[in-house]
């Protein structure tokens, strides 16, 4: 929701803003992010946009007067739900849904503050056991995320005592195992994982 | 590479193969999308062979690393084709992922050398020959509607189905899309195939949220309510998805969300082969019709009822 401290309604300190931002999120698979003309069709349907703090269209805005600071502590990257509904209408055929995960990436990778800490734990445990059994592992997802995210082992627990229920009933049916699934060839995954952190640094 | 039905010279029809990736939720919480389509693709003599899969990384690995997102599904495509097989998954988000790996490897030259320079320190290769498809459009283009018409035994007549595409498997636009993105129809017409009507369903198109079911719930019960809500209101018997994450946002969260908005509803849920398997005659035990959480016993009721 707008507040009086809403970027909108403060002049822009060029001298505080990256020029290069808008090509870092191409980088990252923002494909054409400084073609936007700011004709909103983004905003218009995107169907989260109630809980955005900046709309997808002043986002894009912000990412070419280089605001770096300010979109990657902004709410908006987090609440996406990668639907790619402002994808597919771009009339200028930028990848808006990328455009969000570009700046989610850079968000963790430099190590900003950010709005919503449920959802970095989300996407770093998820990679984690994907790393470790080449497969997601629900239980195990829902268990660090808990760790991640609460106080303590206790409340954690707590966390997921309240799931306990719904994970019963799935249990019940036979769709919850109580054991990772694996790759076979696990060792190939870890590879390519292992390379893709080394070209990474490399750069 | 496709062998989509190619003729062949004596005339036979060559049998339709696909390396199959069902992705993580199929082992799991979406068994029964799994059970079904094995069951239907083998009813249609359509075979789906087994790779040694491993996971997309899904929204998880792209928001942490753009080509983590890219070399893992990219992995999925050099075991594909070394088979010699075109891709394909139930699983809207896998097979989204996997075409997008797909397309960046052929399409863009830097992306593209990254994702081999991956592959090869594992060994692999993906030339970038074969394609990702998901099971509708093998249902709706590949095997095609004669087909599947021919073999149904139990036409579904009476029941209304909502049909709910949701968000990856026609968006983002493709190059060569097998259905529109705006205004796609594949859905309904498989659907008509099983002798169900398929309703005017507004939130056909309308994300469900459930990438936010971990890390915001409030949102994500938002967005499924909405969509549970528009089904009952446009008269539906049930709604018919084929993502997994879908079917867990509407069926297994259907229970805790109708509480949080006070409110009674119970709206079955069908996984499109599901559905398709029910017309073509095979048992309802067999495709997982147990395993929903909101009951579709009242629904295979009606239908012996018939
Ligand atoms: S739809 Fe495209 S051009 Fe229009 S405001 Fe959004 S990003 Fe910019
Ligand atoms: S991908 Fe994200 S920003 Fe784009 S329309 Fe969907 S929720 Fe909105």
């Amino acid at each position: 929701m707008p507040a009086a401290s809403d970027v909108s309604y403060q002049p822009v300190r060029l001298r505080e803003c990256e020029a290069d931002f808008v090509t870092q999120v191409e980088e990252h698979g923002g494909r054409d992010a400084h073609l936007c003309y700011q004709c909103g069709s983004c905003s218009g349907g995107c169907p989260v946009v109630f809980m955005m703090d900046h709309t997808p269209r002043k986002l894009l805005r912000m990412i070419n007067l280089g605001m770096k600071d300010q979109v990657l502590a902004s709410g908006t990257i987090w609440v996406c739900a990668s639907c790619f509904t402002c994808t597919t209408r771009c009339p200028r055929g930028i990848d808006i849904a990328k455009v969000m995960t570009a700046c989610r990436e850079l968000a963790q990778k430099e190590g900003r503050e950010i709005d919503n800490p449920r959802s970095p734990a989300f996407y770093q445990s998820f990679v984690e056991i994907v790393e470790n059994y080449g497969r997601l592992f629900e239980p195990m997802l829902m268990a660090k995320i808990a760790m991640r995210t609460r106080d303590g082992p206790i409340d954690a627990a707590r966390e997921l005592v309240k799931d306990a229920p719904l994970g019963l009933e799935m249990a019940r049916r036979g769709k919850l195992s109580l054991l990772p699934h694996r790759t076979k060839d696990l060792e190939q995954v870890r590879k390519i994982v292992r390379k893709v952190r080394e070209m990474e640094v490399r750069k | 590479m496709t062998d989509e039905g190619d003729v062949q010279e004596d005339g036979a029809t060559q049998r339709l193969r696909y390396a199959y990736f069902p992705g993580c939720s199929l082992e799991a919480s979406a068994r029964e999308y799994d059970m079904a389509t094995r069951e239907v693709f083998n009813a249609l003599d359509v075979e789906l062979v087994d790779i040694d899969w491993n996971c997309c990384g899904a929204t998880a690995a792209s928001s942490t690393d753009h080509l983590l997102g890219l070399a893992l599904p990219a992995r999925n495509l050099a075991l594909a084709e070394k088979e010699g097989l075109d891709i394909t998954s139930p699983c809207p988000e896998c097979y989204m992922k996997t075409w997008m790996a797909g397309d960046a490897a052929r399409s863009s030259p830097d992306t593209g050398r990254k994702i081999r320079e991956a592959l090869g320190a594992a060994g692999l290769e993906y030339k970038g020959g074969i394609a990702v498809k998901h099971i509708l459009e093998i249902l709706a283009r590949d095997v095609g509607p004669e087909a599947i018409r021919e073999k149904v035994k139990t036409p579904l007549h009476g029941l209304k189905a909502a049909p709910y595409y949701g968000c990856l498997i026609v968006r983002p636009p493709r190059d060569d899309p097998f259905d529109s993105p705006e205004d796609p129809g594949t859905l309904e017409e498989v659907i008509r195939l099983t002798g169900a009507r398929p309703i005017r369903f507004q939130s056909r198109l309308r994300c469900c949220g459930g990438t936010q079911l971990l890390p915001n719930e409030e949102l994500f019960m938002k967005m499924t309510y909405a969509i549970l809500k528009d089904a009952r209101d446009s008269g539906a018997d049930f709604v018919v998805t084929a993502c997994p994450l879908c079917h867990m946002a509407l069926d297994a969260k259907q229970k805790a969300i109708a509480a949080a908005y006070q409110d009674d509803m119970e709206m079955p849920v069908l996984y499109l082969t599901q559905l398709l398997g029910l017309a073509l005659g095979i048992e309802p035990r067999k495709l997982g019709l147990d395993k929903n959480l909101v009951s579709t016993k009242n629904l295979i009721k009606s239908l012996k009822a018939q």
